[in-house]
């Protein structure tokens, strides 16, 4: 009996890397399947998951993540038809939540969420474009379904091995109930990062049949790489690698990524427009909100990336004013120094600009100025007498004063 | 996103289950002091309940159904009413709400999710209880509120309570069972078919008081039946304040 069960587990391990592993390599980006309307869950399995996902869209319509401003709310779902075609977009019910992430998703019922961080490390509509067309196309294909039924049949499979693993009792069987687990995970993270290896590759058909410039796919990642090497040398860290995959990996790695994208873009879509001055024009009246909610991150490295990257269009008053406030956070009397200087240059492009007189004045009197700084932080209760922290201010003034 | 990841997370939840499904158990609090007479005519705003049923696969994952999950819903909708108007109060459905009044809905909802398990797992459970609800210091301790932010709870004006219900059926799968039967004839192993958990909570639209509440991790009847869902709004509503269970209990020296 025993000897049958071993026997038994081991076919079982033989048949997993088959069951849970499809298709893999990349091998061109094919053009977007022909619209077939407005689709409709099929089977108790996708009614059923849709159904939660009404549920959690219920709720996601009211929270105060969501940002509603309209102008914005349209400019980002403009990008979306761009890339995706009109007929596809108008199902989609896109939501922009205040995440300082770099993310974007789509579930089962067609609900996109946009993460604030994303429209902040995003340069042009083509870049934007070239990540929404891949969360579309993981709606199109019914990605999370196809996981859901795979996670299913492997943890099915492991909880069988496992009775039967317990049943045999032997030392082997234990031994090779591990393998079937080991493989069945492994199975299931491969599994994942092909459905995104799809999804890339079906998001940059979409490119390259549209207006938008293709090759931008590859630049979101190579912009993404910069940013963690940037972090993590900021933290003295080593180089993380961007070729390797690593056994739980959701997604291919990086590199990978990098480089399919820019080979499989359209080359005759190289001198297509990129969106540029309409992704920046239709960003202004934010940038600043999501530039805050990326230095309170504390990630010194990649705000500095960040702003740094912006500022190759020119710096501005308030790009200026968002690198004090990083430096003034990190708080080492060598950062005070630097974050005056910032502030500094950007209370000369706009004298208005209360925040930065605020920089400015608590940064000045921590260095020892302490003329200069209350001269600027009374300027600061000059343009916001009502700001909440006014009488906070006006005893700062007061103390230093005293000295 | 890493959904393989968070599947593989449930399936080890389920895996615990497995091994610990001795710790269901049923819990009940009232409010010092709370006492809500038969028939005395109060009105309380039902909050729209948060159901989901569906199937429970053979590795433990839960399957939604959407059918059961529609006709669980109208079941219990329809067992409350029955049940509320024969303890002689009147139940209101809170109105549909818009925009910022449906922020504040949304919260709440969120908000009593978060005090309801914090009761459940920081008084209920006792191996785990927080030194201010211990027994052993306060007699009948039960002392837990939403704020007085409830107010604004959109229908709140013209209510006494809300009534929040959260009820979760994951049944068994045919796959399910069968592992169930063979472990327990092979290797004498006890694996838990089926999920059955809910709760129903009353709070003071005045004051925001948490006033009663009941879990149960282990919910008898079928909801997707008419007879079920009132057996198990009968459950949900067990020691109700005001039913006849709670006052017979009182009752008792």
């Amino acid at each position: 009996m025993k000897k049958l069960i071993t026997a038994l587990i081991a076919t079982v391990i033989a048949s997993v890397p088959v069951s849970a592993a499809p298709k893999s390599k990349v091998v061109a980006a094919p053009t977007p399947p022909p619209y077939t309307g407005v689709y409709q869950p099929q089977g108790v399995d996708e009614i059923g998951l849709w159904r939660e996902d009404d549920e959690r869209e219920r709720a996601l319509t009211n929270s105060p993540l969501v940002i509603r401003d309209e102008a914005l709310n349209a400019y980002v779902k403009s990008v979306l038809c761009k890339t995706v075609g009109s007929d596809r977009c108008n199902t989609v019910r896109l939501y922009i939540l205040r995440v300082p992430l770099f993310n974007a998703s789509m579930s089962p019922n067609g609900t996109m969420r946009v993460f604030s961080g994303l429209l902040l490390r995003t340069r042009s509509e083509a870049e934007l474009g070239a990540v929404l067309g891949h969360e579309f196309g993981h709606f199109e294909n019914r990605h999370t379904l196809q996981q859901f039924k795979s996670a299913r049949s492997g943890t099915d499979l492991l909880s069988w091995a496992a009775l039967l693993a317990s049943m045999s009792g032997t030392r082997q069987s234990y031994q090779n109930f591990d393998s079937i687990r080991l493989s069945v995970y492994g199975g299931l993270a491969r599994f994942e990062r092909n459905q995104e290896r799809e999804a890339d590759l079906l998001g940059l058909g979409y490119l390259n049949n549209g207006p938008l410039r293709p090759h931008a796919a590859s630049r979101v990642w190579r912009n993404l790489i910069l940013e963690v090497e940037a972090s993590s040398a900021a933290r003295g860290l080593r180089k993380p690698n961007f070729n390797g995959v690593s056994f739980f990996a959701s997604h291919p790695p990086d590199g990978e990524r990098v480089n399919y994208l820019y080979a499989l873009a359209a080359p005759d879509g190289e001198g297509r427009d990129d969106g540029t001055g309409r992704h920046e024009a239709a960003l202004k009246p934010w940038i600043t909100a999501f530039l805050d909610d990326q230095v309170s991150l504390n990630d010194f490295g990649a705000s500095e990336f960040l702003i740094n990257s912006l500022a190759e269009s020119g710096w501005t008053a308030d790009l200026w004013r968002a690198r004090g406030d990083l430096f003034r956070a990190r708080g080492n009397p060598r950062d005070l120094m630097n974050a005056a200087d910032f502030y500094a240059k950007s209370v000369a492009m706009n004298s208005e600009l209360a925040e930065a007189h605020r920089g400015l004045g608590l940064s000045l009197i921590k260095t020892g100025r302490q003329v200069e700084g209350r001269t600027a932080l009374e300027r600061y209760l000059q343009l916001q007498p009502t700001a909440s922290d006014a009488s906070m201010i006006a005893m700062t003034i007061a103390s230093s004063e005293g000295k | 996103m890493s959904g393989i990841t968070r599947w593989i997370a449930l399936w080890l939840c389920a895996i615990v289950l497995i091994t610990n499904s001795g710790i269901a158990q049923e819990r009940t609090a009232v409010k010092q002091g709370f006492e809500l007479s038969a028939n005395s005519g109060k009105k309380i705003l039902l909050i729209r309940p948060k159901v989901s049923v569906g199937e429970q696969s053979t590795g433990g994952l839960f399957e939604p159904n959407a059918d059961w999950t529609d006709k669980a819903r109208k079941n219990l909708d329809a067992a409350l009413f029955k049940k509320q108007g024969a303890l002689g109060n009147t139940v209101l459905v809170s109105p549909e709400a818009y925009g910022d009044q449906a922020l504040v809905s949304e919260e709440y909802t969120n908000l009593f999710g978060a005090v309801a398990s914090a009761v459940v797992n920081y008084q209920f459970f006792v191996g785990n209880r927080l030194p201010t609800k211990k027994r052993d210091n306060k007699a009948g301790v039960f002392d837990w509120s939403l704020g007085e932010g409830v107010r604004n709870i959109p229908g709140a004006q013209g209510a006494d309570y809300a009534l929040f219900i959260y009820n979760k059926d994951a049944y068994g799968s045919t796959g399910r069972k069968l592992l169930q039967i063979a472990a327990a004839l092979g290797p004498g192993l006890a694996v838990k078919s089926g999920e059955h958990l809910g709760y129903a909570g009353l709070v003071d639209l005045k004051t925001g008081e948490l006033l009663w509440l009941n879990a149960d991790a282990a919910m008898g009847g079928d909801v997707r039946e008419i007879d079920g869902a009132e057996k198990r709004v009968g459950q949900l509503l067990e020691e109700f304040p005001g039913s006849v269970e709670a006052v017979e209990k009182a009752k008792q020296p």
